[in-house]
């Protein structure tokens, strides 16, 4: 079942690029979504039984298809199966502008294959492979796909984009090529039951230190987060969704799953930096909402702030801690999905998203996209009952009560920082709220939210709602694998 | 009477298929010099048996490579040994040069664009390199290493003339001076080797013994710095590059593509034959190599950032590349020899597929009304959308290069070449290829992107009109060899290992 759904969509895209070259948007769309069902089934099946693939693929580097579900991976998967299936949907009645709508499917299914392969991955090695999938795809929905009106703010956010998650991602390689060499083993789950034993403090400290440098840019966290904001403002909708609501997770995925299990000895050092870059983040994050004058620029910095969230969460060292980051995870990803959704919407239908621009209130001309703006805003300032509140909350508390090892009044500092960025995301929620949503003008007229868009919008409500009122299974599904991880604590 | 030394012809097979093939062509060439393609059947055929014939030695084990030429007992060193990343090397490199020939068949090309001396000197003259580089790979004692390794280079020299115009001859003169400069520092280096360790072998207990010498110590180290620096010419390293790109700009593509590729198999094999008696670290040589080859990825990448002409920016790369393809060499680590010639066979796939579509794209004919500069970035515009095949080709290959997926060869070779780096802790090295590993990918995607445009701005569209089938056979060899090892590397990797 992990085969197939790895296969499935890797398989359709290829055929996408050769042999579907010639035919037309809407049975391209038709081939993809079926491919992204069948994907979301056969995941499904995957979460359920559990099973395991393990075979060599490049023995002359100890690289082996090795691949696996468990309760950390689980929630992520789902999400970027429910996601791929989402944005083909949310593009059924959009044709992409700017190159084929073939080369668009296709690079939205290698996306969902490189983002499941990556949850998937149980080698260290196939995990960077599985983790720079994603890059040329996602380029390519940049540079071609991406806002029409500017090519050259296209080549310059695609460009930004990918160098600077190479120049992550190959810092993450050097910290795992020396944790490999120094373990002897690339396989995750020994690493991890080994904790890092035989390996020298000073060692683990600097292979903590390459690994979180390199997926920090992924994440992002403060100060390497300048590619997210042009890439977020250019992608296409289902651009955005997917690189807000998965790429990023492979980011805070990676964090868990390799510094943090591997090398904790090394990760205790580091994390106390980490925590404070997080806190800047959310910081930073909410001060440049406030000021920013583009709507989907200010959805991507909000991104970042959220994301600060899931860092303290992580360098907590708790069993909350880590709960509330996978929460928060996949809290975000639902939230951020919907606000993408929303306000690329707004973006096609107002032809730009400057704030500054007079336009008739959402509430008044297109009530259901206001009433989904409205909920993602107020999910994204953590309103109690919606998903965004218990991944917060739970961070909060993590870092103030952290693990013994973290010193206790440098992480109660960050929680009180942490907890002013939740002001400041109130603030900053209600600014757009009270600009885009509130008033009384009328004109210019714009389109409600139908067909397909309002769908999605509607399914990722939804689950807004549901993650907020009922947080249990989703906390339940990880805490086995987290308690594996952290080993007792609060 | 016993004769001196033993001899094993299929052992030899690899460099002596491809010799008899040149002398074949000659005797073809005077008794039917018409019949240019049977020339180009009977040189392919060549190379396809001695690429051929080199495939045992890579599945030999490494403790027991492929041996002949041995002297008589007692001393039993033998002047031929190939061992699987030896056997490896002379497999890329036969099979680069088959493609090579693909590219060149005759007919294919404008008459314009034709080489002086007719298609059967060309073939000649490829074939003798070859048989060259395929003998460095193997040569065991310094006076077949050196006299190979010059094989491999001077017929290049006059198929860069060949082409008879001035940049040309431009390109053959720097080609020549800096063959003749890069020899003088080999022989040097080798009348030292001599010195230091009293034989002409390349054997691992004499070296051992000069190295523990404290007076004949430093006359071996300036023995193999001259040898690096006399092969860093030919493998085009910083700071022995400057002929380069003139000479690949000056030949034709097909011999650029030569150059790239089988030339630079000989360089690495070569060295590779000095350094491995030398595997016993060494500080001022490793030092050297990690200076060296930080200086070519970082000269090569910067460079290649601003050139406009494709096949030089093919050249800066491969100065960039040529960096990689040492770097694992800086590291006295087990994996380094694995590494670089691994790195060095992706490099080559990948190279060879670009040159191809280059030289698809600069000589197909044209289209009326279309004689624009060819050789330009732009006469790429929108090509994947227009020739989806050549244009996936060349992206496959750029991606290749620059070590993204779906090129995963390229990305699993930088893993490959990285790993020794890491493990010997050379954590400066480390970094510089880092920040180069980024500004890779912004040289290969700076020529991506311009093939992803929309087609009805650029020429191309015009441009090719009708691909020669030779050299859609190139292509199709080329790409085909890099899509099956991205999906299954071990089918590379597992060759040198």
């Amino acid at each position: 079942m992990i085969l197939v759904s790895l296969v499935l969509p890797a398989a359709v895209a290829v055929w996408l690029l050769s042999a579907g070259r010639v035919v037309s948007h809407k049975w391209d769309n038709r081939i993809t979504v079926t491919a992204t069902v069948l994907t979301l089934a056969a995941v499904i099946v995957a979460v359920i039984t559990r099973p395991e693939v393990d075979r060599p693929w490049v023995p002359a580097l100890g690289l082996r298809w090795h691949l696996a579900v468990d309760g950390i991976s689980a929630p992520l998967l789902l999400l970027t199966a429910i996601l791929g299936v989402g944005v083909v949907v949310h593009s059924m009645d959009r044709q992409p502008s700017g190159g084929t709508p073939g080369a668009f499917h296709a690079c939205l299914l290698l996306v969902e294959f490189g983002a499941l392969a990556t949850f998937y991955a149980r080698d260290a090695v196939l995990f960077f492979v599985a983790f720079e999938v994603v890059l040329v795809p996602m380029w390519v929905l940049i540079s071609r796909f991406g806002d029409p009106h500017d090519r050259r703010q296209r080549a310059d956010a695609a460009g930004r984009f990918v160098l600077y998650t190479v120049f992550g991602s190959t810092l993450m390689l050097l910290g795992i090529l020396a944790l490999v060499v120094k373990a002897g083993t690339a396989d995750l789950d020994v690493l991890a039951r080994a904790a890092g034993h035989g390996i020298p403090v000073g060692t683990q400290v600097l292979i903590a230190a390459l690994l979180v440098a390199g997926l920090a840019v992924k994440v992002p966290v403060f100060p390497l987060h300048t590619w997210l904001p042009p890439a977020h403002t250019t992608a296409p909708t289902a651009g955005s969704v997917l690189l807000a609501a998965v790429l990023l997770k492979m980011g805070t995925y990676g964090l868990v799953r390799l510094p943090l299990a591997t090398v904790p000895d090394g990760f205790q050092r580091v994390a106390p930096y980490l925590a404070v870059l997080g806190a800047v983040s959310i910081i930073w994050g909410g001060l440049a909402c406030l000021a920013e004058r583009d709507l989907k620029r200010l959805i991507a910095y909000s991104s970042v702030a959220h994301m600060g969230f899931v860092v303290i969460g992580i360098a907590s060292g708790t069993q909350t801690g880590l709960q509330a980051a996978l929460f928060a995870n996949v809290a975000h990803g639902v939230i951020s999905a919907l606000l993408f959704v929303v306000v690329g919407g707004l973006k096609d239908r107002w032809g730009g998203t400057d704030l500054r621009t007079a336009r008739a209130a959402v509430r008044e001309v297109a009530p259901r996209l206001g009433f989904a703006l409205v909920v993602g805003l107020a999910a994204s300032l953590g309103l109690p009952g919606l998903a965004g509140f218990w991944g917060e909350f739970l961070a909060v508390y993590a870092a103030w009560s952290p693990a013994d090892d973290r010193p206790l009044a440098l992480f109660r500092t960050i929680a009180v920082v942490a907890a002013l960025g939740t002001v400041l995301a109130a603030a900053y929620a209600l600014r757009v709220a009270r600009v885009v949503w509130a008033g009384e003008r009328r004109e210019p007229l714009i389109e409600d939210s139908r067909d397909s868009e309002w769908d999605v919008a509607s399914v990722l409500v939804l689950a807004t709602l549901v993650l907020g009122v009922l947080p249990g299974p989703l906390l339940a599904l990880t805490s086995g694998s987290v308690a594996a991880l952290v080993g007792g604590g609060p | 009477m016993n004769s001196l030394v033993t001899i094993d012809w299929l052992a030899l097979g690899p460099v002596l298929a491809p010799a008899a093939g040149a002398v074949l062509v000659l005797v073809l060439d005077a008794l039917a010099p018409r019949l240019a393609r049977l020339h180009f059947v009977v040189a392919l055929l060549a190379l396809l048996a001695g690429a051929a014939l080199s495939v045992p030695g890579t599945v030999q084990p490494a403790d027991r490579p492929v041996r002949t030429l041995c002297l008589p007992a007692p001393e039993g060193a033998c002047l031929y040994e190939a061992g699987p990343a030896a056997s490896a090397l002379q497999l890329v490199a036969l099979v680069a040069a088959a493609v090579v020939l693909l590219l060149a068949w005759p007919g294919a090309a404008p008459e314009t664009l034709r080489l002086r001396g007719g298609p059967a000197v060309e073939a000649c003259l490829i074939l003798t390199a070859s048989a060259g580089a395929a003998g460095v790979a193997a040569a065991h004692d310094l006076g077949s290493w050196l006299v190979c390794l010059e094989l491999a280079t001077l017929p290049v020299i006059a198929l860069v003339a060949l082409r008879g115009t001035a940049a040309a001859g431009r390109g053959a003169l720097a080609l020549l001076t800096t063959s003749l400069v890069s020899f003088a520092m080999v022989v040097l280096g080798a009348a030292l080797w001599v010195l230091a360790t009293g034989q002409a072998v390349f054997a691992g207990g004499a070296v051992a013994s000069a190295l523990a010498d404290a007076q004949r110590r430093p006359v071996l180290v300036l023995s193999v710095l001259l040898l690096l620096a006399g092969l860093g010419f030919k493998l085009s390293l910083v700071p022995f590059h400057a002929w380069t790109p003139q000479a690949y700009a000056g030949g034709s593509e097909p011999v650029a593509a030569f150059l790239a590729a089988t030339s630079k198999v000989a360089a690495l094999a070569a060295l590779l034959v000095v350094l491995g008696p030398l595997v016993a670290a060494q500080g001022p040589v490793l030092v050297a190599i990690g200076i060296v080859a930080a200086l070519s990825m970082t000269v090569g990448n910067v460079l290649a950032l601003v050139q406009d002409d494709p096949v030089r920016l093919l050249a800066w790369s491969t100065v960039a590349q040529a960096g990689w393809v040492v770097l694992p060499l800086s590291a006295a680590s087990a994996l380094s020899v694995a590494a670089s010639s691994g790195y060095l066979a992706a490099y080559v796939l990948a190279t060879l597929t670009a040159f191809a579509v280059v030289h698809v794209v600069s000589t197909a004919p044209a289209a009326r009304g279309v004689g624009a500069d060819r050789r330009t970035l732009a006469a790429y515009t929108g090509l994947l959308r227009s020739h989806p095949l050549l244009g996936g080709a060349l992206g496959l290959a750029l991606l290749s290069l620059a070590g993204l997926p779906p090129g995963i060869i390229g990305l699993v070779a930088k893993v490959l070449a990285l790993r020794p780096v890491v493990d010997a802790g050379q954590w400066t090295l480390a970094a510089v290829a880092l920040v180069n590993a980024v500004v890779g990918v912004a040289v290969y995607l700076r020529w991506f992107a311009v093939t992803l445009r929309d087609p009805d701005r650029g020429p191309t569209a015009a441009v090719v009109r009708r691909v020669p089938r030779s050299a859609v056979a190139g292509l199709a060899v080329a790409t085909l060899l890099l899509a099956a090892t991205s999906l299954m590397p071990q089918l590379l990797l597992g060759l040198v290992d």
